[in-house]
């Protein structure tokens, strides 16, 4: 009998499932990889563990007995904790005041004992000081700290909780070597001393170096699980694709003309290490990857949205630099962005205007007048042209479904005739139908040579549009796939470095 | 255009506005000094004990109010609805004193239960209705104010002698009114031991953090209205014992200033970061920035026009060094 099993467990988010009756079973005194694609439900999984997302269906034991996880407060009970690599820190609170947060040792009046809280704090601390070989400041406030201190706060804050569960939701994400190493040496006292530890990483490297056994997850569906001892990085990824997984049949892309639009050379910014490439008039250049290693950056780098601090952009030959997104509309970019609701539309708005804003400025007449009447012929031939299904121009955004509103951003920058369109996940949370229609509109939009950088966390849909793929590791590219090489099995493999020094 | 663009290029750029509403320490103590000094220098008669202690007594409201405020604040709500439970609680206890001392404990008794109760229907329309805050306890005032005017439609009332009078007297050559801003001190300083502040600065600086960490939220949210309430009942029971006697406007304008006390005092006015503490000052500088309002003879009605002032420019200081450092 494992000590931790959980099967049958679903959940939805709107219309997509994240997981699809997945099941885990996991022993006391072992490190437990959880491995999967992007969109496999490892990180919703753990969750469902933590308290964090409330399960639609689903059972989960513990040492034998059903238990009920209704919210993050119920953890303690059963003694699971989590490292998440988006922290849970609260930036204003000093680490001191972090790492026993919601456990601090209290008189019977609701009073902090200090020199208890203290004590047990520094007891932790002390364990990684000495593998660390160096003290973090627990009395500064954590947002001074550096994001590597401030992930190791985390990791003692989840060790202060005494753990009998432990999981590592890409814990060692900014940490250096040594950090790493300090933190598995802490890890496997843990499990020495008969603990669980759930490891989810997408470093391969760490995988087998600290893990015992493995359970690979994909689309929201235990695969299974293996012992890390007997396998190999290409079976692993193999179990995440899918064995014998044969990439769709690809309608050839009309290939791009020769004349480069676009080249980037060694920029650096948030998250991102040193990226050059050159993108041609009519390519739809895709950006691939584990989520999270820099994609969306680059194309907020790009668009003027955030600074680089080293390198150079050149549009159409001449050297450019984008201090704000303004500059790079004037330049013919556009950015359709993946968080719909928060940066591409006004939802409360009329749809008129969410169409018509990004080129008012083609419209004007005099000093800032607009014509209504042109507004609305300009409005109507974007609905006509991109077949956007809507009641009235007049109607809140709000009122239409997702592919709808995704085509309300793309439309309203075709408005203002772009030669780039940066694409950041336009398909999340999108139906099938409006999918292909896009598809089918980036497709033409490259007949007429205006090109496409899109940034997917769906391999499919990547490998189906693009004609090159940029594989994004840590903020650099890692591997650029083209022709055969444009399959799912050597996309994920160049995404988990398989096969590559990390 | 300009909108849309913007809106693409910055996550939340409302958010980052209001994260940088916060006034560095450095600043409070300074306006504070500065207020002393010019004060000091309109009144003759400023650092004599019978000016002290009137200075004093009018200033436990406000410094109550901004306390109560400062710990909403701090939870990341607001409470525009402070004023209104003031005076709820002024003509509560008003009333019920009926003149006599006998009947001051449970006057104060039912003070402080009507403020509370005020701060737990504002925290839980907050924290479990998730009402915005600033809309919620708006339409609360209301109802508060109603309440109040229907218990006192007209100013009056009668309070023992002996309440006022010992609000106003001198107690081990301390002046009370010095005595209960201690208190609140003390008040504030034992509250910070106390779990529950420390869930409540961690909701205010980052809820959902708070939430993965298993920290009650809605609770901390509730118990910040809460605790906000008690001290609005203390300000109301000040007010009392400064007037002798009961009005159902009194506690109107104290919610703004309130406000401006925390902001000036160095709180973040989304949340998280600060304390009481600065409020205090901040209490003080309002105060006193009333006082020298009135012997510069310039008219009461330039009050609010220099409170705004004070706000705006402490804000532009906070915010100077931000905004080079702004990327958009």
């Amino acid at each position: 009998m494992p000590y931790l099993t959980m099967s049958g467990v679903r959940k939805r988010f709107g219309g997509v499932v994240a997981l699809d009756g997945a099941s885990f079973a996991a022993e006391r005194g072992e490190v437990h990889a959880l491995l999967g694609a992007n969109g496999s439900g490892k990180s919703t999984l753990s969750k469902v563990l933590t308290g964090v997302v409330a399960p639609d269906e689903g059972r989960i034991e513990i040492d034998g007995q059903e238990v009920r996880i209704r919210g993050p407060q119920d953890t303690r009970k059963y003694r699971i904790a989590a490292v998440y690599q988006e922290l849970s820190l609260i930036p204003q609170l000093t680490g001191m005041e972090n790492i026993l947060l919601a456990y601090e040792p209290a008189n019977s009046l609701g009073f902090i004992d200090r020199k208890g809280l203290e004590r047990a704090v520094l007891e932790v601390a002390a364990r990684f000081e000495q593998a660390l070989g160096r003290r973090i400041d627990l009395h500064r406030p954590v947002e001074t700290l550096s994001p590597g201190d401030q992930q190791l706060i985390e990791a003692y804050k989840a060790l202060a909780r005494q753990p009998e569960i432990l999981i590592l939701d890409e814990a060692t994400a900014s940490l250096r070597q040594a950090e790493v190493e300090a933190l598995f040496q802490v890890v496997r006292e843990l499990r020495d001393k008969g603990a669980l530890i759930i490891f989810i990483s997408h470093r391969f490297q760490e995988v087998f170096a600290l893990c015992d056994r493995a359970t690979v997850l994909r689309n929201g569906q235990t695969v299974g699980t293996v012992d890390l001892a007997g396998v190999t990085e290409k079976d692993l990824v193999d179990m995440m694709v899918g064995r014998g997984a044969v990439s769709e049949v690809r309608e050839a892309p009309t290939p791009p003309r020769d004349d480069v639009v676009l080249r980037v050379r060694g920029l650096c910014g948030p998250r991102l290490q040193g990226v050059s490439f050159e993108l041609r008039a009519g390519e739809v250049l895709g950006l691939g990857g584990l989520q999270g290693q820099g994609q969306s950056e680059l194309l907020r780098v790009l668009f003027g949205a955030e600074q680089a601090s080293a390198g150079e952009i050149e549009v159409a030959g001449r050297r450019v630099v984008f201090r704000h997104p303004r500059d790079a509309v004037r330049h013919g970019l556009a950015l359709v962005p993946g968080n719909r609701a928060r940066e591409g539309l006004m939802l409360g708005r009329p749809i008129l205007e969410n169409l018509t804003i990004a080129s008012m400025h083609r419209r004007r007449r005099g000093p800032g007048f607009l014509s209504a009447r042109r507004e609305k012929e300009a409005a109507d031939g974007a609905v006509r042209s991109l077949g956007i299904k809507i009641g009235h121009l007049s109607g809140p955004a709000s009122t239409l479904s997702g592919g709808n509103q995704q085509k309300i951003v793309v439309g309203k920058w075709l408005l203002n005739k772009p030669r780039i369109i940066l694409m950041d996940d336009p398909t999340k949370g999108v139906d099938v139908g409006a999918k292909a229609e896009l598809y089918r509109f980036i497709r033409e939009l490259t007949q007429e040579g205006v090109s496409v950088i899109l940034n997917s966390s769906e391999n499919m849909e990547l490998l189906g549009l693009s004609h090159r793929v940029l594989v994004m590791y840590e903020g650099a590219i890692a591997d650029v796939l083209e022709g055969d090489d444009l399959n799912e099995n050597r996309l994920v493999a160049a995404a988990m470095r398989v096969g590559r020094p990390a | 255009m300009a909108g849309s663009v913007l809106q693409t290029a910055n996550r939340g750029l409302w958010r980052s506005v209001w994260d940088r509403f916060r006034v560095p320490a450095w600043v409070s103590y300074v306006l504070l000094a500065a207020a002393v000094g010019v004060n000091a220098s309109l009144q003759p008669y400023f650092f004599t004990l019978y000016n002290i202690q009137s200075n004093l007594n009018t200033f436990v409201p406000l410094v109550a109010a901004a306390v109560g405020q400062t710990l909403i604040i701090l939870g990341g709500g607001i409470d525009l609805s402070l004023g209104a439970i003031i005076t709820l609680v002024d003509v509560v206890v008003v009333t019920l004193m009926e003149g006599s001392i006998e009947r001051v404990p449970l006057a104060l008794a039912a003070g402080l239960l009507v403020g509370g109760l005020c701060g737990l229907a504002n925290g839980v329309l907050a924290a479990y209705v998730r009402l915005q805050p600033i809309v919620a306890t708006f339409a609360t005032s209301f109802i508060w104010s109603g309440l109040a005017l229907w218990i006192m439609p007209r100013p009056g009332g009668s309070v023992p002698r002996a309440f006022y009078r010992g609000y106003r007297d001198v107690f081990l050559g301390i002046p009370v009114a010095a005595w209960i801003i201690l208190g609140i001190i003390v008040l504030w300083l034992i509250l910070k031991r106390h779990r529950v502040t420390r869930y409540i600065l961690a909701v205010g600086g980052d809820e959902r953090a708070a939430y993965a960490t298993g920290v009650p939220v809605a609770k901390a949210k509730v118990a910040s209205y809460v605790l906000g309430g008690l001290f609005a009942a203390l300000a109301g029971i000040g007010i009392v014992a400064n007037t002798a006697s009961g009005d159902p406007y009194v506690g109107g304008p104290i919610t703004l200033t309130s406000i401006t006390a925390v902001v000036i005092g160095g709180t973040r006015l989304s949340g998280g970061a600060g304390g009481a503490g600065g409020s205090i000052a901040g209490a003080m500088i309002l105060s006193l920035v009333g006082n020298i309002v009135f012997f510069a003879n310039v008219g009461s009605y330039y009050q609010e026009l220099i409170n705004g002032a004070i706000v705006v420019a402490a804000l532009a200081l906070a915010g100077i060094p931000s905004l080079r450092r702004r990327s958009l």
